[in-house]
């Protein structure tokens, strides 16, 4: 280890030189031993540094490869077909290539989060400081995934540099392993995966506490204020500003703008996708009312700009349509293009005048404009949507056919079928069609909800009927009722709440964390999510939400006109649900369970992955849920959960991503762990049965989701709980009873005392286990014992010595 | 008549060369009763969809194994069938184990049969089983799925329901 500090030195006798000594090795452990933290074992790991632990749960959980296609193109050897598990030219075999692409979408994925957090780091350091002191609500904890990875602690601002340094380091490692030539394991491309997952966690928490830190955003709050969401929220009376993406840099300038220029009731500042969230976020951390307007998730997106009301739109980064420039185009709306990410083939216009961006934009001699200073945009936006909104009034812009017209478009479908076909969700459009020639626009509305406005259908058509303009027009009356609130994302979860519920969890008592995330892929609607987060509420379950899920969420309302924002406090604590807030809040999700390790079981977190990620699997009833995943990023998001050993569910078109990970509870080899007290064997039960999976409606999934909540270290009380919703669940969305209950049953005190007679009967009878009906005691049967101080780990050097 | 199920085998994308063939009602019906371990794997498709519903059970009834996938294991309880529910995604990866003994303990399954699945869904789940096992697939679905060793085309719904009446009468 070296003693050279890092920081600027000066040498004595040579005046105005100045030596700037970034990192030095072993400058973490110095570092940390000067403060007296101690750093595990393997701070900022390689690639190669967690394999043992991802082979770990790579041998219980296997990859499951579902490609999307039997070919590969990536090198001019090919194209290669590689169906039926052959080789390509290179060597490597379906199963390699498959592993390979899912590593590719994952980091993809992760370089999305952390491209958006090295600019927002570069954008805030140069507004603030590099002192500027992290932020983030009453922790000492203030960056879990950070401090687990790297064995950083953070505390201003650039101190995050150098974790964004290692982040990209790493990416790039992993990115030339994607070039021909390369890794031919498969078994390797999913450990790298895992490493990529875990990285995203990481510039996930960089993007989010670096915006909690500098923008006042809401720090751990549980009364983050509620906000507007919905198409039906928007006055389209007024001039709209429609904002598009996930970054929020530029669109603060904006809220600036409106504020300091009295315009904040005069302009409509409406957004879509995790921009929305975190816009509602700004400078709400002293409470208020987001002044911003919430349209909702990606789906969204091509229905709002067809519906015309947006006078200008402004894109960032990420989930972006490529179309939206000419989309808007046919619509007279002009199109503000701020980050390098998304162009769109438009001017630079960042060093020209206000007054002539307005005025090429507003005459339409430009359809849009790049302006990569934001204060420039904040004027050039809100002058230019207050103008067009005025010339697009005077032009008359009609963007949806109106009634009379409805019909007859619908006339002119010849039922080829082709939409259909060629819709995603192979959603009824043909007879949506038919009834719509006879005047009845019901069957449209019922579509509306479940489509998620892709505009392939209308690509399709050989008629050039504008599908999806028709769709929307016969849904004006649902759209107009398109009404909620969204409670603005809280940020992380706080030391005190972990102190206060980490115990439920590791228990059982709480019987687990729901964390619903991503994108609006879903396989039926919206409204799936409401009723799976309002069942597990009801049960007690901690229900999360990031992200377009977050937002999907707040669309619907119950008997008594109530969100569920509205209905369910939002503390982390049973029966609450929390909204963490935009993409990049996902990483709180992994840091609370992070934190249970760290602050409930004390255990040391720095540079410390390892034995954090063993913890949780073993410990910590967690399920994520990504129903309509779509993007890279959901699948990277995922994977950095299951390198922690939290399960995830994807909705079925997560069956796109290539591959799951799933155990099979069949072969009881893999259901064992040590027990650390003195490195004996012991048998767990096969929950969580995967890491990644897929389920095909919430039916499904409601039992699902109990059952993987499932843990080793369950006290009987909250095993009994556990088990008493699987049960339910199962009878209430399968009608019967699980097949494998039995398996989670350690002793009679697991059983759910309402059904145990009934349920020692059954084991009896059907099961051949010894009852004795005397003490209503299990004799024998179980496969394995009670035993509520017990150790479980998956890593043997974690036991006690001697073993 | 004989129903024509194979007149009509769009596709949207393709996923290679290896695609599926299309067959006709009574030549599925009749590949099924011959063989020696036969599986039908039921999707949520059919729920709440009575004249599906029906037919399935009228099949499951021949003594046929269900694989009752998603939540379509609601239908069958009750009704004295051999289903079973599991999730589709794990059925995909535990076919491709020789160690799996099959829902009832008794072996490994020679052809499998689909109906009531989302068609993308189940598309990536036979896309599994064509590249990594020696399966024989059968899609009697509405859509062609081109990811099986054999499929019906795509058909109306009538047609559909009509195809599934002669596949039953040739099993
Ligand atoms: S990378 Fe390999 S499999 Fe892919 S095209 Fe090149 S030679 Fe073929
Ligand atoms: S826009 Fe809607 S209806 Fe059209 S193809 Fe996409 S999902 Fe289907
Ligand atoms: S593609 Fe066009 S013409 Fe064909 S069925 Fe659909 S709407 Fe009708």
């Amino acid at each position: 280890m070296s003693d050279i500090p890092t920081g600027s030195i000066s040498i004595e006798d040579l005046e105005n030189v100045q030596i700037t000594i970034g990192k030095v090795v072993g400058a973490i452990e110095k570092k940390a031993s000067d403060e007296g933290i101690e750093v595990g074992p393997t701070p900022k790991p390689g690639i190669s540094t967690l394999r043992d632990w991802d082979y770990k749960l790579l041998s219980r959980y296997q990859p499951v490869y579902t490609p999307v296609c039997d070919q590969c193109c990536y090198c001019t050897f090919g194209k290669c077909d590689l169906s039926g598990n052959k080789e390509g030219a290179c060597g490597i075999n379906m199963e390699g290539h498959q592993a390979r692409e899912f590593m590719l979408r994952v980091i993809t994925g992760a370089a999305a989060h952390a491209g958006h957090g090295r600019h927002l780091l570069h954008h805030l350091i140069h507004l603030h400081g590099r002192d500027h002191p992290i932020d983030v609500g009453p922790s000492n904890l203030l960056a879990p995934n950070i401090q687990a990875v790297t064995g950083i602690k953070p505390e201003t601002i650039g101190d995050l540099e150098e974790v964004m340094d290692y982040v990209e380091e790493q990416l790039t490692q992993l990115l030339a392993t994607v070039h021909a030539g390369q890794e031919g394991s498969a078994m390797d491309f999913e450990s790298k995966a895992l490493h990529g997952g875990m990285l995203d966690h990481v510039g996930m928490e960089v993007s989010d506490i670096v915006q909690i830190s500098c923008m006042g955003m809401p720090k751990s709050d549980p009364e983050a204020p509620l906000a507007e969401i919905g198409m039906g929220c928007i006055d389209s009376t007024k001039p709209v500003l429609l904002v598009i993406g996930h970054n929020v840099a530029g669109v603060t300038n904006i809220i600036d703008y409106l504020n300091d220029h009295d315009l904040s009731d005069k302009v409509e500042l409406a957004g879509l996708c995790c921009t929305a969230i975190d816009m509602t976020r700004y400078q709400m951390d002293k409470g208020g009312k987001p002044y911003a307007k919430i349209v909702g998730s990606l789906a969204k997106e091509l229905k709002m700009i067809r519906s015309g009301v947006p006078d200008v739109i402004v894109v960032d980064e990420q989930c972006v349509r490529a179309d939206v420039l000419a989309e808007s185009k046919k619509l007279s709306i002009p199109v503000i293009t701020t980050n390098e990410k998304i162009m769109y083939g438009l001017p630079n216009r960042t060093n020209s005048s206000p007054e002539s961006i307005i005025e090429d934009l507003s005459s339409g001699r430009e359809a849009g404009a790049l302006i990569l200073d934001y204060d420039l945009l904040a004027e050039v936006s809100t002058e230019l949507t207050i103008k067009m909104s005025k010339i697009r009034d005077e032009m008359g812009i009609k963007a949806l056919p109106n009634e009379e017209e409805l019909r007859e478009i619908a006339a002119r479908c010849v039922q080829c079928g082709a939409c259909e076909m060629d819709c995603p969700d192979n959603l009824p459009i043909m007879a949506a069609m038919k009834a719509g020639a006879e005047g009845d626009f019901t069957k449209f509305e019922y579509l509306h909800d479940k489509c998620i406005a892709c505009g392939r259908c209308d690509q399709a058509c050989p008629k050039e009927i504008p599908i999806l303009n028709i769709m929307e027009k016969a849904s004006q009356k649902l759209i107009r009722e398109e009404k909620g609130y969204m409670r603005a994302g809280r940020g992380q979860i706080s030391d005190p709440e972990i102190r206060e519920e980490g115990v439920n969890l590791v228990f059982g008592t709480t019987p687990g964390i729901i964390a619903m995330v991503g994108c609006s892929n879903y396989p039926d609607g919206t409204k799936d999510l409401y009723t799976v987060a309002d069942e597990m509420l009801k049960r007690n379950y901690i229900v999360l939400m990031s992200g377009c899920s977050a937002m999907d969420l707040g669309m619907y309302k119950d008997e008594y006109g109530q969100t569920l924002y509205e209905k369910y406090p939002s503390k982390f604590l049973a029966g609450n649900l929390i909204n963490v807030g935009s993409c990049v809040s996902n990483a709180h999700i992994t840091g609370a369970a992070i934190k249970v390790a760290a602050i409930f079981a004390q255990r040391q977190v720095a540079g410390n992955y390892e034995e954090i990620a063993d913890y949780i699997t073993n410990r910590i009833g967690a399920v994520g849920v990504a129903w309509g995943a779509y993007s890279q990023k959901a699948s990277s998001i995922a994977t950095g959960c299951n390198r922690l050993g939290i399960p995830v569910v994807v909705g079925p078109h997560g069956s796109k991503y290539r591959k799951a990970l799933i155990g099979k509870p069949y072969d009881e080899d893999t259901w064992k762990v040590y027990d650390a007290r003195d490195g004996s064997e012991m048998p767990i039960p096969p929950s969580p049965e995967f890491l990644l999976t897929t389920a095909d409606t919430i039916e499904e999934l409601l039992p699902m989701l109990a059952k993987n909540c499932i843990r080793p270290s369950d006290g009987n009380l909250g095993r009994m709980i556990k088990l008493t919703h699987y049960i339910e669940m199962s009878q209430k969305y399968l009608g019967q009873m699980p097949d494998d209950w039995y398996k989670f049953v350690r002793g009679e005190t697991d059983l759910p005392i309402a059904k145990r007679e009934e349920l020692l009967k059954i084991l009896e009878k059907d099961y051949g286990w010894e009852i004795d009906w005397k003490r209503k005691k299990i004799i024998s049967g179980p496969a394995m014992k009670l035993d509520i101080s017990s150790q479980p780990t998956n890593v043997k050097r974690l036991c006690k010595e001697g073993c | 008549m004989a129903v024509d199920t194979t007149r009509n085998t769009q596709i949207y994308t393709t996923w290679g060369r290896k695609t599926a063939k299309p067959v006709k009602p009574d030549v599925a019906g009749k590949m099924i009763s011959k063989a020696k371990r036969p599986l039908m794997v039921v999707g949520s498709g059919i729920v709440g969809d009575e004249t599906l519903t029906e037919k399935t059970i009228i099949i499951a009834k021949k003594g046929i194994p269900v694989a009752a996938t998603g939540h379509s294991m609601i239908v069958f309880n009750g009704m004295d069938v051999d289903a079973k529910y599991i999730n589709v995604h794990a059925l995909a990866h535990y076919l491709g184990d020789a160690k799996w003994k099959g829902l009832d303990n008794q072996g490994p399954y020679d052809t499998i049969f689909f109906l009531g699945h989302k068609k993308y869904y189940l598309e990536q789940v036979l896309s599994g089983l064509k590249n990594f096992t020696d399966l024989k697939t059968i899609s009697i679905e509405r859509h062609f799925m081109q990811n099986a060793t054999l499929s019906f085309g795509n058909l109306r719904t009538e047609v559909h329901l009509e195809a599934l009446d002669e596949f039953i009468e040739n099993l």
